[in-house]
Order: C-alpha cells, then structure tokens, then sequence
C-alpha cells in the first residue's frame, strides 16, 4: 500500500524540474517540453486525490486538462515554426521585437 | 537528493508512525521506485540535453514511466490515453517540428558556466519541492494503495461522468480542439503566394515554377 502523499510529492518534484526546464532553458522546443511536464505533474496529483477520494471526476478533469494540453502545444508549435521562418531561430532571448 | 526530500518530509513519517501504511518493500513500493526512477531520469534529461530529439525522446519515456503510474492509481483509462495522447500524438507533433527547424543549439542555457547553473537551479529546485511538499503535507491524508471498486477509473465510468455532469466541458473542448487545429494552420502556413500553393519550395527565392 502506498500513501498518496508518495504520489504527491513525487508530483511536486517533476513540476519543479519543468519550471526549472522553462526558466534555464533558451530553446522554445524545450521550454514547450518543460511545460508538458509541469501539466503531467498536475494530473498525477489530480489522479491521486481521485484515487484517494475514490472519484472519478478528476480523471474527467484530466482528461479535459490532456486535450488542452495538446491544443496549447500544437498552437505553440505553430508559433515557433512561424518565428523561425522570419527568424531562423528558436533562442527566445532573441525575440526583443516588443521591447522598449 | 530525491531520496532525502522524500524521506526527511513530516508528513511521510507521520504516516509511518500511525502503522498505518506498509513500511517495507512490498511488491507495489518496488515498482512505485522503480517508475518514479524512469519518470525522473526521463526528465532530467529532457530539460538538460542539447539536441532537440534526444529531449523529445527522453520526454516519451517520461510519459509511458507517467502512463503506469496511473495504472498504479487505478486510472486505466487515463493511462491509455495518456500513451495515446501524450506519447503518440503530442511527441510525433514535436519531433516533426524538431525536423523541421533542424538545428542544435549553440549555447542551450540562459546562465553561463556549471557553478552559476548549480548556484541558480539548486535552491530554486529546493525552494519550490518545500514549497509545494508543504501544502502536500497538509492535503494527503488519504491511503492510494487500497483495494477500490472495480469499476473505478474504467472507460464506462470516467464516460459516464463526462457526458452527464461535465457534457459542457466536453463539448467546449471539442470547440478549442477546432480553434487550435485551425489556428495552428494558419499561423505556421507560408504566406508568400507561390509557396502556399506548393509550387515552389521554401528555399527557391524567385517564383518561377511552371517551366521544368
């Protein structure tokens, strides 16, 4: 038997190491990763407490939360191959455009 | 590190003291461990590597690593999807987007140097495992290894619920799944006229095409 706080904790650890992927990293493939991450992070502890509390409606609130996730990223993706065709490049550090 | 957060939390040994959960190696702790140890590497490696594709692959095994760990919770459907959905659509989109842009990164970190990163990510890691370890300690009183019903977290029952009482979500986020696909067109389509009728290719810099 293993407690749910395993499952929580072990969420927060991934949320972290995603944060910590889209704050250090330049490239914005990476930092679209490290945002999947922090949302799987979400859902296992949305699935934990429904395991926990023996309901299923958060495994509907992360099932809603997965197909958000992947309109976000293939948006996302569109915007970065769209930058990179004017750009020819994915360093985020380089998009100053808006600037003052 | 890992093993330390874990096991230096109150709340943890708290739920030791009580006797009220297994304390030793039981068969669902050693694939608990061994799971949380794929998901981890999977994701170390995912937000450190500098060529794209090794990360979008370290990224797939993250998910299945994730996918049976909701097995463990019982949520098989979630787990299916989850292979479906994250590993099968969402990385495929990835990688041919890596294929696309084509190119390693010449310096992947904002910081320069291994010492600022370590000085920089460490207590930032630290900072935010607490944190959110400290609301954790407060919420999980719960037990997640129990035997449950066996009909919870099957096709049958998360269906149920989200085509009575969560109907409008569903349908609203069949709405976003259309405004994403159609967004994603048009953002990332060519709008030069001879390349968005496919005559020409990306690289050609004149618009003749016709005579070959």
């Amino acid at each position: 038997m293993i407690p749910a706080s395993d499952f929580l904790i072990f969420a927060a650890i991934l949320f972290a190491i995603g944060t910590l992927g889209a704050i250090l990293r330049r490239n914005a493939l990476i930092v679209l990763m490290s945002v999947e991450l922090m949302l799987n992070a979400a859902n296992l502890t949305l699935v934990a407490f429904g395991r926990v509390h023996q309901d299923v409606k958060s495994h509907a609130f992360a099932f809603i939360v997965m197909a958000v996730a992947a309109a976000e990223a293939a948006v996302g993706l569109a915007i970065v191959v769209g930058v990179f065709r004017s750009k020819r490049s994915v360093n985020i550090d380089e998009l100053t455009a808006l600037k003052h | 590190m890992v093993t330390g957060a874990f096991y230096s939390l109150a709340p943890a040994m708290a739920e030791f003291a009580t006797n009220k959960v297994d304390k030793g190696f039981s068969t669902e702790r050693v694939f608990f461990w061994a799971f949380a140890l794929l998901v981890l590497a999977g994701a170390t490696m995912t937000v450190t590597r500098r060529n794209n594709i090794s990360a979008v692959m370290s990224l797939v095994g993250t998910f299945f690593g994730l996918a049976a760990m909701y097995a463990m919770l019982q949520a098989h459907f979630l787990a299916a999807l989850q292979v479906l959905v994250y590993a099968g659509a969402i990385m495929v989109l990835f990688t041919f987007v890596v294929m696309v842009l084509n190119r390693d990164e010449a310096e992947p970190w904002a910081f320069h140097g291994v010492f600022s990163k370590l000085a920089i990510g460490v207590p930032a890691l630290g900072y935010l495992v607490v944190k959110i370890a400290g609301y954790v300690g407060e919420a999980a009183e719960g037990d997640a290894g129990s035997a449950s019903r066996a009909d919870f977290g099957t096709v049958a029952a998360v269906g149920k619920i989200l085509f009575t009482d969560y109907l409008f979500a569903f349908e609203a986020v069949s709405i976003l799944l259309l405004i994403a696909v159609i967004a994603a067109v048009v953002v990332a389509r060519s709008h030069k006229p001879d390349e968005a009728e496919g005559l020409t290719l990306p690289t050609e810099p004149s618009g003749h095409s016709e005579h070959h």
